[in-house]
């Protein structure tokens, strides 16, 4: 028994120590990766943590599975979207855009989760299911205000554009600071990092009190929460809404980001397999997973590509291995990665880790 | 004569065509420990859920304290001082001991809607959680997951659970079946302790005849759905009807 609660630990201070070294690495971002792609991948990566761990708040602690979290993301995102494009670039339209969100998906959320939080989870997932795929024809139809298929493409805050100076020495020109130019650009890299990792501590401080433990309560034992006097319909509700609130913060982050948003960007199932299967692959219920789930697999989708570009031509000589590794069957590879990762670490990477080795 | 703190008035249930339980009238008073005794299929566990609200009535009411409850939903039973601990081990297997009770204390204080503060801040929540795992000997697999721990631990944790909702009214479904012989005396003792309060109402559902005869105040017998019997433990254990029931005759007879 010793040696497993040894092993646990070493466990859990591994995961915290990776999770640490992401949480540096995309810091200082801007100054270790100098492209524009790779900063890309950086904001993307923030903004899918807090995607994930709010999802993980849903499916990890208080077992709900709902297909509606791209919905939330969507309410984020167009609410900023739809504003910026109407009033023009400012910080108004953001804040209001992003509590238009916040409103419509609370009102989404409340009205889901008391119609049908009672019900079974198959019926609650398909419910959801429901809704999403409801609001997704919705906006690709709406066109006049959603832009439809297309989206809308629209200016942000003066503050990011890249022309913007944060620093300007003698001559007027911008600052370089390790070679990076202080402009706007990094201003919005850091307006992404700083509130994504705002809304990731607040989850953490919202998994680690009371609240959190009658989550996992009910997650683990929903009739016995009960009876020990705990309102399950309510709880559920309300961590239903939380988790909405989170994602639609979300999505109007990443609509500030990339100045587009449109259907495929927030609101497409894709989007929501790609969260489903980051916190599967980080592991449930532990926060921690969603920051690993949502690094690998967003690096896997970027970089897995050139990677195997590289190895393809590596291996040029030898018959056969150049074209399975032809860059191609990238996706191919990634779905071998995906198998294999779910086979060795069943509870996920973090979870598997945390709860003492892979055997268990 | 003190009042009874819970009634049950004509208190029915029907699956389909099954009467499972049939117009029970029972009341039950603070300080003293009723017995539910009764053959397997006699309606004890049904009558509990009746009572504690994990399932509804088809007909008749659940009165505490001269507050309806038939309506209520489990937790809002909790609420008014009911408790209740199962026959079948009913816990949080992947969470903590100490978690598992810490979730009952909690409960109770209404701590359940603080979002924001850490678990660690509530010392007090944290320290009631101790003193229950202390009473109940578990302080040494505190933290434990409790699907990790013994059956008998895990029955032990179960009515830890009780405990620490600290209910006015108890209610244990076989709290030591399956116990073993040197830990069902815990148990017991822990039973006995609440009775000693003459606040506390306690209902016990239980097989085992010395446990009946070193606890019981009164005894009521269920059978077939219905309040068969209803009194002084002696009285009851003694009558012919009771004899009846054990030895199958009542049973052949409704049948």
């Amino acid at each position: 028994m010793t040696t497993q609660i040894a092993t646990q630990n070493t466990g859990t201070y591994l995961i915290k120590g990776i999770v640490l070294i992401i949480a540096a690495l995309l810091l200082f971002a801007p100054f270790l990766f100098q492209d524009v792609r790779s900063l890309e991948v950086a904001a993307r990566i923030c903004i899918f943590i807090v995607l994930v761990a709010s999802f993980d708040l849903l499916i990890g602690y208080t077992g709900i599975v709902s297909f509606a979290h791209t919905m939330f993301f969507g309410f984020g995102a167009y609410g900023a979207a739809i504003l910026l494009k109407e009033m023009g670039p400012g910080w108004t339209p953001v804040i209001l855009g992003g509590l238009a969100g916040v409103a419509v998906s609370l009102v989404f959320a409340v009205a889901i989760g008391l119609l049908s939080l009672r019900v079974k989870a198959i019926f609650f997932a398909m419910i959801t299911l429901a809704a999403a795929s409801v609001v997704l024809v919705l906006a690709s139809q709406l066109s006049q205000i959603t832009g439809g298929e297309d989206g809308i493409t629209y200016r942000g805050p003066d503050l990011f554009k890249t022309a913007t100076k944060l620093v300007t020495d003698d001559d007027g020109k911008v600052v370089r600071l390790w070679g990076v130019r202080l402009n706007g650009k990094l201003a919005a890299y850091y307006f992404v990092f700083f509130t994504s990792l705002i809304l990731f501590l607040a989850m953490l401080r919202f998994v680690g009190s009371p609240f959190g433990t009658v989550l996992k309560a009910i997650r683990e034992n929903e009739a016995r929460a009960e009876a020990i006097g705990y309102r399950v319909v309510a709880y559920r509700t309300a961590v239903f809404c939380l988790s909405a609130v989170v994602a639609s913060l979300a999505g109007t982050v990443y609509a500030v980001w990339l100045k587009y948003t449109g259907p495929a960007t927030t609101l497409s199932f894709a989007i929501m397999i790609d969260i489903l299967l980051m916190v599967v692959i980080g592991g449930m219920g532990t926060m921690w997973g969603a920051v690993i789930g949502a690094v690998l697999m967003i690096l896997a989708q970027y970089y897995l590509r050139d990677l195997m570009g590289v190895a393809s031509e590596a291996v040029a000589a030898v018959p056969i291995l150049p074209e399975l590794l032809a860059p191609d069957r990238w996706l191919f590879w990634l779905g071998i990665i995906f198998i294999l990762l779910v086979y060795f670490f069943p509870k996920g990477i973090a979870g598997t880790a945390m709860s003492g080795g892979a055997k268990q | 004569m003190t009042s009874p703190s819970l009634v049950t008035s004509d208190l029915t249930i029907r699956f389909g065509g099954h009467v499972a339980v049939n117009s029970v009238s029972c009341a039950f008073k603070p300080g003293e420990l009723t017995v539910i005794v009764g053959p397997n299929g006699a309606g004890k566990t049904t009558y509990f859920n009746l009572i504690s609200g994990q399932l509804a009535a088809s007909a008749g009411t659940v009165t505490k304290d001269g507050v309806n409850i038939t309506r209520m939903s489990p937790s809002a039973r909790a609420a008014q001082g009911l408790g209740r601990a199962f026959q079948l081990t009913n816990l949080f297997p992947q969470l903590s001991v100490l978690e598992n009770i810490r979730l009952a204390v909690q409960a109770r204080a209404g701590a359940g809607w603080r979002m924001f503060t850490p678990v660690g801040h509530f010392r007090r929540l944290t320290q009631k959680a101790e003193h229950y795992l202390e009473v109940t000997r578990l302080s040494n697999v505190a933290h434990q997951p409790a699907a990790n721990l013994p059956h008998g631990d895990q029955r032990k944790l179960e009515v830890a659970l009780l405990m620490a909702m600290e209910p006015d009214i108890y209610m244990f479904d076989e709290p030591t079946a399956g116990m073993s012989l040197d830990q069902a005396p815990d148990v017991l003792d822990l039973i006995a302790g609440i009775k000693a309060d003459t606040t506390k109402t306690v209902l016990l559902v239980e097989h085992k005849m010395e446990v009946v005869r070193a606890l019981a105040d009164r005894i009521i017998v269920l059978h077939n759905g219905e309040l068969l019997a209803d009194g002084d433990p002696a009285e009851v254990m003694n009558s012919q009807i009771v004899r009846d029931v054990y030895l199958g005759r009542a049973t052949e007879g409704a049948a």
